[in-house]
């Protein structure tokens, strides 16, 4: 079957979709596009430095470029450089894969006061995004609250000595601010009681094999539920472990009620097991899941009516909920409706559209340069420094006359 | 020889080496290449070779369960099946590292399907790549398994189309 589909978003959403649509139509013109010069989302700026073997399924998505016929087009923004109303007359359908990236609020008393900061953003940070703001200093005992696998990517990261993040992408900027960290105790905190808390066993023990920490856990409750058991067999199992200088206490049970402190956090006030207390804290960092932009539920809407060719997938669609292997599940069910819908036009222009404006488009081959570029610029014991502007991206890509 | 090359698979990975196993053998043999989830029965004429990941606590992939799960509840004699297993997996989770193979093949040779060669692993946290590890070890298995079965006093598993 032919036909020209766009694909908006990079990241793992979008690239399972583009295998999965090439994988049962290969003559399919499906081009990607992304806001940034550069491909992959997720995987490259929110999956953690260290998690290197979870980065690695960007080798699957290379191949959609290198073999399967897909086409890329970076630094070009839905909505600035072209609208959606322009790709669903250019293309014969259209999907919104731009994930969920805004960091969902507390929505107690106080959560907007300076020294909370969410753990998108801090996430991108480390991952030096380029839009990303610097990272801020965190004090001696931050809290961080939420207990799914993005907190314990955060607290991870925050206790790692420089030598185990050997083997990893963590840039230079976000080494040195890890090292100059002065951090005497995280507390980890969530409303869910352990049996019942999001993360995976596995980045539990995880945790239990750091060098510089000693580890707490409070507030845990037996359960009968064999599934529960695993997560407090592992919590269980790193209790008391360590005798780093980073106190770890993991809490549970603990609803947040507000957030202490004037002109800068004090810490946070819960209702715990034992009743309310308040946990001092230099810094709180949220990391309890992510919302999307305000048009978001008019664009479900428009997609749900599907009168327009236009689909929606991966955490998009779905909200904050499931993993990477999630997205390539639903990728391929989406890919067989849009193949049973798809109705080609050859009226239709395609990527013709992307080159009306001056603005610079990274197409894969010029993804190539840059990713050959971070890779040989990389420091001793990591495997990439990432470019941290357009600018830079734009110049290692070696296209001239770019806007940034 | 005639080849089906299964996969379990989670996040793609496991599919993506066993296309480059069906590709490296496609030329001198008969291949398939068939996700585990579309796999219930194994037919005794052909070789089979399994790429099989991790994931979570050990456990076997999404795709691979159904499968796991169906052999362990219906039983079937396996014994005139041949098999090969490579698992995928990260040496940074060490007590469960390629669990999800060591598994798969065990529920396999339980039901008394034969494993032939050692079963081969990658770690994702090293500097190899799956297939410069898979490739070798599948093609010297194939001539392992051809070598036996072109000696007509050395076979232990026969079949109508071997």
């Amino acid at each position: 079957m032919s036909g020209k589909i766009a694909i908006i978003g990079a990241g793992p959403s979008g690239c399972y979709l583009a295998q999965a649509l090439l994988k049962r139509a290969p003559a399919l013109n499906v081009h990607v596009v992304d806001a940034l010069p550069v491909p992959y989302g997720l995987i490259r700026y929110g999956v953690a430095a260290d998690h290197q073997s979870t980065k690695n399924v960007t080798r699957q998505f290379a191949r959609i470029f290198e073999r399967q016929g897909a086409r890329f087009f970076g630094n070009v923004h839905v909505g600035c450089d072209v609208t959606l109303d322009d790709l669903l007359e250019a293309y014969d359908a259209v999907v919104i894969a731009t994930g969920l990236s805004t960091d969902r609020r507390l929505g107690i008393p106080g959560d907007d006061r300076p020294g909370l900061y969410g753990s998108g953003v801090l996430t991108r940070a480390l991952n030096d995004h380029p839009h990303a703001p610097p990272l801020p200093a965190l004090g001696q005992y931050p809290l961080i609250v939420g207990h799914g696998n993005v907190a314990i990517d955060l607290l991870r990261l925050l206790c790692k000595t420089s030598h185990e993040l050997d083997g990893s992408d963590m840039g230079s900027k976000s080494s040195a601010w890890l090292a100059k960290n002065d951090i005497k105790s995280i507390t980890v905190v969530g409303r869910s009681p352990a049996t019942l808390a999001k993360f995976d066993s596995a980045m539990i023990r995880e945790i239990g094999k750091l060098d510089n920490v000693s580890i707490t856990v409070r507030d845990t409750l037996f359960s009968q539920r064999p599934d529960d058991n695993k997560r407090l067999h592992a919590l269980a199992a790193i209790n008391g472990q360590g005798n780093g200088t980073i106190k770890v206490t993991f809490r549970f049970s603990c609803v947040p009620l507000s957030v202490i402190g004037d002109e800068s956090v004090l810490g946070l006030q819960v209702r715990g097991p034992e009743g309310e207390e308040h946990i001092s804290a230099s810094t709180i960092l949220t990391a309890i899941g992510f919302e999307g932009a305000l048009d978001r539920e008019h664009l479900l809407k428009r997609a749900n009516e599907n009168k327009e060719r236009l689909y929606c997938v991966g955490w998009f669609h779905r909200g904050p909920k499931g993993t990477i292997a999630d997205s390539r599940t639903e990728a391929q069910t989406t890919a067989e409706r849009i193949l049973n819908e798809l109705s080609p036009d050859p009226e239709r222009v395609g990527s013709t559209l992307f080159y009306g404006s001056s603005k610079a488009i990274v197409d894969y081959a010029a993804w190539q340069r840059i990713d050959a570029a971070e890779i040989a610029q990389s420091a001793p014991n990591r495997c990439r420094q990432k470019f941290t502007s357009t600018s830079e991206f734009l110049r290692a890509a070696q296209l001239q006359g770019g806007q940034t | 020889m005639k080849i089906s090359i299964l996969y379990g698979t989670e996040t793609g990975n496991a599919e993506m080496l066993a296309e480059d196993i069906q590709s490296a053998l496609s030329d001198n043999h008969q291949t398939t290449c068939t996700n585990l989830a579309d796999t219930r029965t194994l037919d005794p004429g052909d070789f089979h070779v399994i790429v099989c990941s991790t994931y979570g606590d050990g456990e076997l992939p999404m795709s691979a369960q159904p499968f796991a799960e169906f052999l362990e509840k219906e039983a079937p004699d396996l014994s005139n099946i041949r098999f090969a297993i490579f698992g995928l997996g990260d040496e940074e989770y060490a007590e469960t590292f390629t669990h999800g193979s060591l598994k798969l093949a065990q529920i396999l040779t339980a039901q008394g399907a034969i494993q032939v060669g050692e079963r081969m692993t990658h770690n994702a946290s090293g500097d190899d790549l799956p297939e410069d590890l898979a490739l070798p070890w599948v093609a010297e298995i194939i001539n392992s398994v051809q070598l036996k079965d072109s000696c007509p006093h050395d076979r232990t598993v026969k079949n109508a189309s071997a």
